[in-house]
């Protein structure tokens, strides 16, 4: 399997002998090109076009993310898979409004059932969040009634405030509170945290878009723009729950990550280089993990499970199927 | 509507999948990190370094052209005989092509990683057998939604697998 590249030193990357040479302070190192799924550059890099080139030929896409860890924009190369037909359905069912409700109910129904999983987990750890669950299941019974996407937004945004409550309860570290949801900056550690794996996620479900016949720009649940990338925001809802909350649990419970990982900038909390690090491990980590797909009959990783529900978008807008969410099983 | 082109690459998925053939119609390439699609590409980039590739000619897309005995030869590359079939009407279809266009033929199907080669020729019985098997190409090509998905031993090797059975 192809891997993701993590670039946290500084230096230059530049193509040598049809291949990918890094150089920094401490040393030299060929990075076989036809092992690299994309590269998160973190650290200060330079690059040429030469370089461009390559990766635009080899299809990877670049993301980079700033002295802060904030995700600055990627590389995307030219469009590699062109179907005029795929982007003609995926406007058609932007374009209808009944259309585009039906997929942005999945996303948000998919969130909640996620988030429903990971709080039945700790239900049967002997946490107190049958409140917060009862609380999630009716805002996914209230999906059926919405008939716009604003609409959908906002029950979302309810879920999220009613799960996002149960973080202290299940995180139970005084260190790592929650107090509000708030981004730039984040406001304290957990914050940071959430804001760090959101964008990742981002990217990564950016990457993967980019392996299919869709358009990122045009989103279901977050509105279309035509200026910036939308139907990764949409599917990151059905993997936040599974991949990026599920990681920070772990991160804060086996203290791989405590409060000394974090400084005071700007006015906002951010996570330190090893912090970073530790973080970007355990999501290659989970990545690289595989659970059995019953359809496929075989083992697929979180990457994959990623691909695949693009695959069901897309059978979705062929009017093949209708798109059912990647429910987990815990 | 512009009318719809048969390519070469429908013929030859028209004998393994016909689903396949309505997804290529639309441009719906199969995954291309799938390894057996990254082997073809080699396979293609890397053999017959000596000779002319990818000659396009109108909506056909010869992968060799030489002259050999004063006569013009056309390849066609493939990984393996396995489709035998498939690949024999896709030449036949170049030929056809050629045909029309005032240009006699004669077509080789090569497989590189076997060492073998076989020659091909559009007789009327190959010419008549092209046509129905462009008809029932473009039958399906108009088709509103893909054939379903019918498990077949190709399944197991193919860069549609996950987008089918997701």
């Amino acid at each position: 399997m192809k891997k993701n590249i993590y670039i946290f030193n500084d230096g230059q990357i530049r193509r040598k002998d049809n291949t990918v040479y890094f150089e920094t302070e401490e040393g030299k190192k060929f990075l076989p090109i036809e092992d690299i799924n994309d590269i998160f550059v973190f650290g200060e890099l330079e690059l040429n076009k030469r370089f461009l080139e390559l990766t635009s030929q080899k299809e990877i896409t670049i993301h980079f993310f700033n002295y802060y860890g904030y995700y600055i924009g990627s590389y995307y190369p030219r469009e590699h898979l062109n179907s005029g037909y795929m982007t003609l359905k995926q406007s058609e069912h932007y374009l209808d409004i009944e259309k585009r409700l039906a997929i942005a109910r999945a996303f948000v129904r998919g969130s909640g059932k996620n988030i429903q999983n990971v709080l039945r987990y700790y239900i049967n750890r002997g946490k107190d969040l049958e409140d917060i669950s009862t609380q999630i299941e009716n805002l996914i019974g209230k999906t059926d009634n919405c008939c716009d996407s604003s609409e959908l937004m906002g029950i979302e945004g309810n879920m999220r405030d009613y799960y996002y409550k149960g973080f202290d309860t299940i995180i139970d570290n005084e260190d790592f509170v929650f107090n509000n949801r708030s981004r730039k900056p984040p406001r304290n550690e957990l914050n940071a945290l959430i804001s760090f794996g959101n964008s990742l996620l981002y990217t990564l479900i950016l990457s993967e878009i980019y392996k299919t016949h869709l358009d990122p720009r045009i989103g279901y649940l977050h509105t279309t723009n035509f200026r910036r990338f939308t139907l990764n925001l949409d599917i990151a809802e059905i993997f936040k729950p599974i991949i990026i909350d599920r990681l920070i649990f772990t991160l804060i419970g086996k203290k791989m990550i405590t409060k000394n990982d974090f400084e005071r900038d700007m006015g906002g909390i951010l996570l330190k280089e090893r912090g970073k690090k530790v973080f970007i491990q355990e999501f290659d980590n989970r990545l690289k993990t595989t659970i059995r797909h019953r359809k496929l009959g075989r083992e697929v990783s979180y990457r994959r499970l990623i691909r695949l529900e693009l695959y069901k978008l897309e059978k979705h807008l062929i009017g093949e199927e209708e798109y059912k969410p990647y429910i987990s099983r815990w | 509507m512009k009318e719809k082109k048969i390519t070469g690459t429908l013929i030859w998925y028209y004998f393994i999948c016909k689903r396949e053939v309505w997804l290529i119609a639309r441009n719906l390439e199969p995954d291309q990190d799938d390894t057996n699609i990254t082997i073809g590409r080699f396979i293609q980039e890397n053999s017959y370094d000596r000779d002319k590739k990818e000659v396009s000619l109108g909506n056909i897309k010869i992968d060799i052209m030489r002259r050999g005995d004063g006569q013009l030869v056309v390849g066609e590359v493939k990984k393996s005989s396995k489709f035998q079939e498939s690949a024999r009407m896709q030449l036949l279809f170049y030929l056809s092509e050629l045909k029309s266009a005032g240009l006699e033929a004669k077509g080789v199907l090569m497989f590189p990683r076997e060492k073998r080669r076989e020659e091909v020729e559009l007789t009327p019985d190959t010419e008549k057998q092209l046509e129905q098997t462009i008809k029932d190409i473009l039958r399906i090509m108009y088709m509103e939604v893909p054939p379903k998905v019918e498990k077949i031993p190709f399944c197991k090797n193919c860069g549609y697998r996950e987008m089918c059975y997701s």
